[in-house]
């Protein structure tokens, strides 16, 4: 997911544009010199400012290269080859965990906590490369782990849906 | 003051607040020592939880689950090499090393027992510092505010291990994502689009849940799994402690010192902290060819400096509501939520629960000498868990946990878009922490700046006219300018650049 600072510099231009135009259509506050108006104002501006500085390259003489901890002789991972040999598909995984959280928000009232909590339980420990040998019991004690403490001890009213709560 | 020690001696000495404390602390023990999972992370889930118990207790959870997960952090740092926090790993090379030398003993005795006292420093430092700097925070107006937020926010950008105008840009963003709301001082929905859920604001908890929790399961579909750890047989943890103490008394009171300048400093905590003494120790020692080899000198330093921060970091909370650390931003959170709005008045009104603070600082760190060897021998066992267990069990505490803050489906759409932006701010550079500040901050900073330009008609001029208005105003245009004087130093000087490039 790295992107060119570019990228990254044109986008945060826009996006100050942005707020500092919202900021500047916000109705005033009758008979006051500043109102909410102001702080998007301002904000969006230096946002605008740091984006360009970002795409012209200013103070990248600063960052410093990521400290990676060689690993030892024994220990080296031999992943960096296998994902290169997944492709780009491979980097698109790492969107798996917010897609389930909204899987969640979408489901949770329909199919009640524990079917979903199961799911979402089940998915990312398969993604992570869990056999079903431990993935499947996970997915079947977690949620009710889960649901005992923020359901029951801290009464989180977490949806019942199809299958309620055993207590 | 005797009498609220006796009353704060009341209020933590609640079955409800024990409980809470070594529950809390065993959390943190786990939490910190499995690799990936942060101390931020672990106090960020906690949230959720202190939402049902009382005021102290919850912050007692927050105050024993940071201070431990910090400690925790060395385990894996020592047995493996990878550090369990972030703030190991300034020292994880050398614990490793002193390991195979068959000295994880004393590296992890080291890391108990050099913990411990520095956190006791830490309080020691909110205890004599925070009650005179509030009688003077008392005589503050929204001048002195607007500066000293300002201030801090300016730290938060040039302590970051990155490019400064990312930092700021990235500050930057943070106090947008504030401005989203009806909070404002004139009262109209702003960038809501619409959207009635939007009105109340972003929440910063699960914005904090996401962009720490969500965003390193995000990270951890991409990378491998760490090794297991061996097991092995430790002999006596603490034996040789007292000897060290004696030994490096001077370079733990200076990692104490400057783990507590840095963790007042809003925006860098223990992390930083680590990674400066660490580099102090080498450069003062008296025999730094012996660092990198297995010395226990600089897990001395780095390991008294970066408990120190957790409690001093606490200091600009309480006071001003700027916090020193992001596991400080996530404590403010709570502490509003319980009634204890952080300011100077807090001293006086509420005396008796910031002695309480104190005291259950003192605790944890106490109880963190049997707590943290107990941990060390069932290390091995603990990190027999593989990510893929752990990481879900995260992710159900993300989705529950941010639904239970405001019990509505909307928190957990933040935590899931938060976690997006946390990703992606992180792999490009953008220092998160500069935006968690910002998002704490951000209605702070608006109200001190917005009030203060309506009394004073418009015009800058009043922002420079009272004395400590104008120190403060100097002190964060001069951080401001920092970055922009460097970069001309180093254009000047373009063989120093050279070196410092290739370094």
């Amino acid at each position: 997911m790295r992107l060119p600072d570019s990228v990254t510099g044109s986008f945060l231009v826009v996006l100050g544009a942005a707020a500092a135009y919202g900021g500047w259509i916000l109705p005033p506050v009758p008979g006051q010199p500043v109102g909410p108006n102001v702080f998007p104002l301002v904000i969006g501006c230096g946002l605008a400012l740091c984006g360009l500085a970002i795409v012209f390259g200013i103070g990248r003489s600063f960052e410093e290269e990521e400290v990676l901890v060689p690993f030892e002789d024994g220990q080296a991972a031999a992943s960096p080859p296998q994902e290169k040999l997944q492709g780009k598909l491979y980097g698109l995984r790492a969107l798996l965990p917010p897609a389930l959280l909204l899987f969640y928000v979408v489901a949770a009232d329909r199919l009640g906590f524990i079917i979903t909590a199961a799911i979402m339980v089940y998915v990312t420990s398969t993604a992570l490369g869990a056999r079903w040998k431990l993935a499947l019991p996970l997915a079947a004690l977690s949620p009710l782990a889960i649901h005992l403490i923020f359901g029951k001890l801290l009464r989180v009213p977490l949806p019942a849906g199809l299958l309620p709560a055993p207590w | 003051m005797l009498k609220t020690l006796i009353d704060a001696f009341a209020l933590i000495s609640t079955w409800e607040v024990i409980i809470a404390m070594v529950a809390a602390s065993v959390y943190g023990l786990v939490i910190g020592s499995l690799p990936g999972l942060s101390a931020t992370m672990a106090t960020a889930l906690l949230v959720p939880v202190t939402f049902y118990l009382s005021p102290i207790a919850a912050i007692a959870t927050i105050v024993a689950a940071s201070s431990m997960a910090i400690f925790s952090g060395d385990i894996p740092g020592a047995l493996l090499r990878i550090p369990g926090t972030p703030a190991s790993a300034a020292y994880a090379d050398e614990a490793y090393a002193m390991t195979r030398k068959g000295q994880a003993e004393l590296a992890l005795g080291a890391g108990v027992w050099f913990s411990a006292v520095g956190g006791i420093a830490g309080v020691l430092s909110l205890m004599i510092l925070a009650p005179p700097l509030a009688e003077i925070a008392l005589s503050f107006s929204t001048f002195e505010y607007f500066w000293l937020a300002l201030l801090g926010l300016m730290c938060a950008t040039l302590v970051a291990r990155s490019s400064p105008v990312k930092a700021i840009a990235g500050m930057f963003i943070g106090l947008l994502v504030a401005c989203i709301g009806i909070e404002n001082p004139g009262g109209v929905p702003r960038f809501t689009f619409g959207l009635t859920d939007l009105f109340g604001g972003i929440e910063p908890i699960p914005a904090l849940v996401g962009v720490f929790a969500v965003a390193q399961v995000m990270r951890a579909m991409l990378t491998p799994e760490p090794p297991p750890l061996p097991r092995r047989k430790f002999g006596s943890i603490m034996a040789g402690q007292w000897k060290l103490t004696k030994l490096y008394h001077w370079q733990m009171t200076r990692g104490n010192i400057v783990g507590i300048i840095i963790g007042v400093l809003p925006g860098a905590g223990a992390d930083m902290a680590a990674w400066v003494s660490y580099a102090m120790s080498k450069r003062f020692s008296k025999e730094p060819e012996k660092f990198g080899t297995g010395h226990v000198e600089g897990l001395v330093e780095a390991g008294a400096s970066n408990n120190a921060s957790i409690a001093s970091g606490w200091v600009p909370s309480l006071l001003f509501g700027i916090p020193g650390d992001t596991i400080a931003a996530i404590a403010i959170g709570v502490l509003y939520m319980k009634g204890l709005n952080p300011g100077p008045t807090l001293f006086t009104e509420k005396a008796s629960s910031m002695y309480a603070i104190y005291l259950m600082f003192i605790i944890a760190n106490i109880l963190m000498i049997p707590l943290g060897i107990a941990m060390i021998r069932v290390a091995a066992y603990i990190l027999l868990a593989p990510r893929s267990a752990i990481m879900p069990i995260i992710m159900l505490c993300c989705a529950v946990g941010s639904f239970a803050i405001g019990n509505n489906m909307f928190g957990v759409v933040t935590v899931a878009a938060f976690g997006v932006i946390g990703y992606v701010m992180e792999a490009n550079g953008y220092p998160v922490a500069a935006m968690v500040l910002g998002i704490v901050m951000g209605t702070m900073v608006e109200q001190a700046f917005v009030t203060s330009l309506i009394k004073s008609d418009g015009s800058v001029l009043p922002f420079f006219e009272r004395p400590v208005a104008a120190i403060l105003a100097a002190m964060a245009i001069g951080a401001l300018l920092w970055p922009v004087m460097v970069w001309v130093w180093r254009k000047l000087k373009p063989a120093q650049a050279a070196a410092a490039t290739s370094r």
